[in-house]
């Protein structure tokens, strides 16, 4: 390419997490980058939490593009095209923010559905590729913003399939990994989300080359490199890098991360996340190395732009057309977590409390730390306030059976605890009693414990018995397929 | 404790998070149906109920706290503060129960064998605080407490009892700020947006 002679352009793209600029002089298969720059604003934490773009947020996205546009105008960039993704597109107030942009900045955004944002992504990730003498016939492009996750699948560098799930590394971590660092439950719970989320996805092709891109994954590559000393010119990673990864996010807290390892304060914050999800992505795709690219949808922006012209997004927007005659599904292939059926949630939700509450019983038997009755205790409410919810849609006979199951256990382990608590507060107290109120409460010490004796052996005898595969079975098949209510479906009702 | 009430008005097939709305309402409502009992310190059964009551609406808002505000947070901690300080207190009343039973029961076999036999029957009913077998072991007049141990119990049961109104009143406190603040109000409207 002669990029001497190419025109300079610029695209700017105002993710959930971050806002990237481009400055590049454009052809329509090639890019000769001059600038790029990105800065984490995380504007998805904000319509994460209130539904809406905060002021806060929206004032230092509007200081940045003013920035961004100030350095495209340094290098005389025309025109400076700018694009918005999920977050924006999920914010109730959307259309004002869009409006105070092009007020105060001066700057056209362009609010692009999920399907131009899964096809220019694919264009920016892969354009290096297709420079390759020999580019892989198949490929997949993952794009993992802060609020969704983009997925596409290629033949030939023709989109053959696409999927856009609202999961992304900012999301994730703003509803389970709240602690810093965060806890080894809460990074339980999250791998048990992603694991039964990715499991419901159904995938019409498992590619053989995945390139991986957005700000988690880049960052991941940059961590790697710089705790593990991958080789300099490697942009690959494999599971065992990432489980590396995982490790160390959640050893330190995220300012030390971002000391130690040169990230962004904000990114270091939600780089478990990432790596959680691009991993159980990768388990769900049956793969164990992924390639890094750092481009994405505002190299895409340009290419399309020089491609297809001034319509360039109605082009790309324009499923068929665009994305040159793409196999698109029917009907969404995943749902966010709010639209999906309650029936579906319940399974899901049903089998995660019976797997954590499952998980304890050897633990309970070890009696050797009185938490360990504790912690089963609260797993099994967890279950019961689950049982409880989902009762009208489960099959009546099987409910009773296996709700009698959960109440004796939660019975039996009450009991056990209850005791304990009365122990653990009788002994606190204990050291600041005189002589005389200690013999009393010394005396009733030792009844106690007798009791909790006795109780601890109703305990292993109940846990010993319990059928762990039965009822993890039972709880299955609680609710039957089809129901309209109490375990009858519709067809139960014309019978 | 009384039992949970049961969820009407669902539509399995309807998305998740419109039904977890209608469970966390019904929950809400089981909640405030104890309302009237927060300023008797003596209604312990009812006050357990509105601990449970808590706690299940509690548990409502982690079960599906993928589907709901992310402000929900907001309302588990409050939720999780009546739970606990209920709890306690709960602590306490049982271990009243527990010291007066030793203190009063001690006396003849024949008063052993009749607390035994109602408190068997109470707990049964729901009513009795303290589980049967552990009276067996409280009263078991082989392990009677000395005059002394007697003494430490009078002692700790005093202690009990005043810590038993600081905690209640801790409680009561915090209810009120949350009815000041209309907080019903603020979780129907969290579960509406």
């Amino acid at each position: 390419m002669q990029h001497q002679f190419s025109p300079i352009r610029a695209a700017i793209d105002i993710g959930s997490n971050t806002i990237r600029l481009v400055v590049a002089r454009s052809a329509s298969s090639d890019l000769d980058i001059v600038v790029s720059k990105e800065e984490l604003v995380r504007i998805g934490e904000s319509v994460t939490a209130t539904g809406a773009i905060s002021q806060e947020k929206a004032e230092a996205a509007i200081a940045l593009l003013n920035q961004y546009k100030a350095l495209a105008d340094k290098h005389s960039a025309d025109p400076i095209f700018v694009v918005a993704t999920e977050a924006i597109r999920q914010a109730s107030n959307s259309a004002a923010f869009l409006e105070r942009v092009q007020r105060e900045t001066g700057l056209t955004v362009q609010l692009i559905s999920g399907t131009a944002e899964a096809a220019l992504t694919f264009y920016g990730a892969t354009y290096e590729v297709t420079r390759e003498p020999n580019p892989p016939a198949e490929i997949g492009v993952m794009d993992l913003g802060g609020g969704s996750l983009e997925l596409v699948t290629a033949k030939h560098m023709q989109i053959t399939w696409r999927t856009s799930i609202p999961i992304g590394s900012g999301w994730l971590h703003d509803r389970y990994l709240p602690s810093n660092p965060p806890t080894y439950d809460e990074v339980a719970v999250a791998e048990a989300f992603l694991q039964t989320y990715f499991q419901g996805m159904r995938l019409k092709q498992h590619p053989p080359v995945l390139i991986v891109t957005g700000g988690s994954a880049t960052s991941l590559l940059d961590l790697v490199h710089c705790a593990f000393k991958l080789e300099e010119h490697r942009n690959q990673l494999t599971q065992q890098d990432l489980i590396r990864c995982e490790g160390l996010l959640s050893s330190l807290p995220a300012e030390e991360i971002a000391q130690r390892y040169n990230q962004p304060p904000g990114r270091a914050r939600i780089l478990l996340a990432g790596a959680l999800i691009i991993r159980a992505a990768m388990s769900r795709l049956h793969m164990n190395e992924i390639h890094i690219s750092p481009h994405g949808i505002r190299e895409g922006v340009l290419l399309a732009f020089e491609r297809y012209g001034d319509h360039w997004l109605e082009i790309v927007s324009q499923s068929g057309a665009a994305l040159n005659h793409v196999q698109q599904s029917e009907a969404p292939l995943v749902l966010p977590p709010e639209e999906e059926p309650f029936v579906q949630t319940g399974r899901r939700l049903l089998l995660e409390r019976a797997k954590k509450m499952l998980e304890l019983p050897q633990e309970v038997l070890k009696h050797e730390d009185v938490e360990a009755v504790h912690r089963m205790r609260v797993a099994i409410r967890r279950l019961r306030a689950t049982l409880d919810a989902y009762e009208s849609c489960c099959d009546p006979s099987r409910f009773k059976k296996v709700y009698r199951q959960i109440k004796k256990a939660a019975d039996t382990l009450g009991a056990a605890r209850d005791t304990d608590v009365m122990l653990l507060n009788l002994r606190a107290q204990l050291e600041h009693m005189n002589d005389e109120e200690q013999a009393g409460v010394q005396w009733i010490i030792k009844r106690l414990e007798t009791f909790r004796e006795q109780k601890q052996q109703g305990l292993e005898s109940f846990l010993q018995t319990l059928d762990e595969d039965t009822l993890r079975k039972q709880i299955a098949s609680l609710i039957p397929e089809g129901v309209v209510s109490h375990g009858k479906s519709q067809t139960d009702y014309r019978a | 404790m009384a039992k949970a009430r049961p969820i009407t008005g669902l539509d399995p097939q309807a998305a998740t998070g419109k039904n977890a709305r209608i469970i966390a309402r019904i929950r809400l409502e089981e909640l405030f149906s104890w309302e009237s009992y927060v300023d008797n310190p003596y209604h312990i059964q009812e006050l357990h109920n509105l601990g449970i009551a808590s706690k299940r609406l509690r548990y409502t808002f982690e079960v599906f706290e993928n589907v709901l505000p992310v402000a929900s947070k907001d309302i588990v901690k409050e939720l999780v503060q009546i739970q606990d300080e209920l709890g306690v207190f709960h602590d306490t009343d049982v271990m009243i129960a527990s010291l007066r039973l030793c203190l009063g029961g001690q006396d003849s076999a024949s008063v052993f064998d009749s607390m035994q036999s109602d408190t068997s029957e109470q707990h049964r009913k729901g009513k009795s605080l303290v589980p049967p077998e552990l009276v067996a072991d409280l009263l078991d007049p082989a392990v009677a407490p000395s005059t002394e141990e007697r003494y430490g119990l009078e002692k700790y049961l005093q202690m009990q009892e005043q810590l038993r109104e600081k905690q209640y009143s801790a409680f009561r406190q915090h209810w009120y700020s949350l009815l000041a603040r209309d907080f019903r109000r603020e979780i129907l409207e969290l579960l509406e947006g």
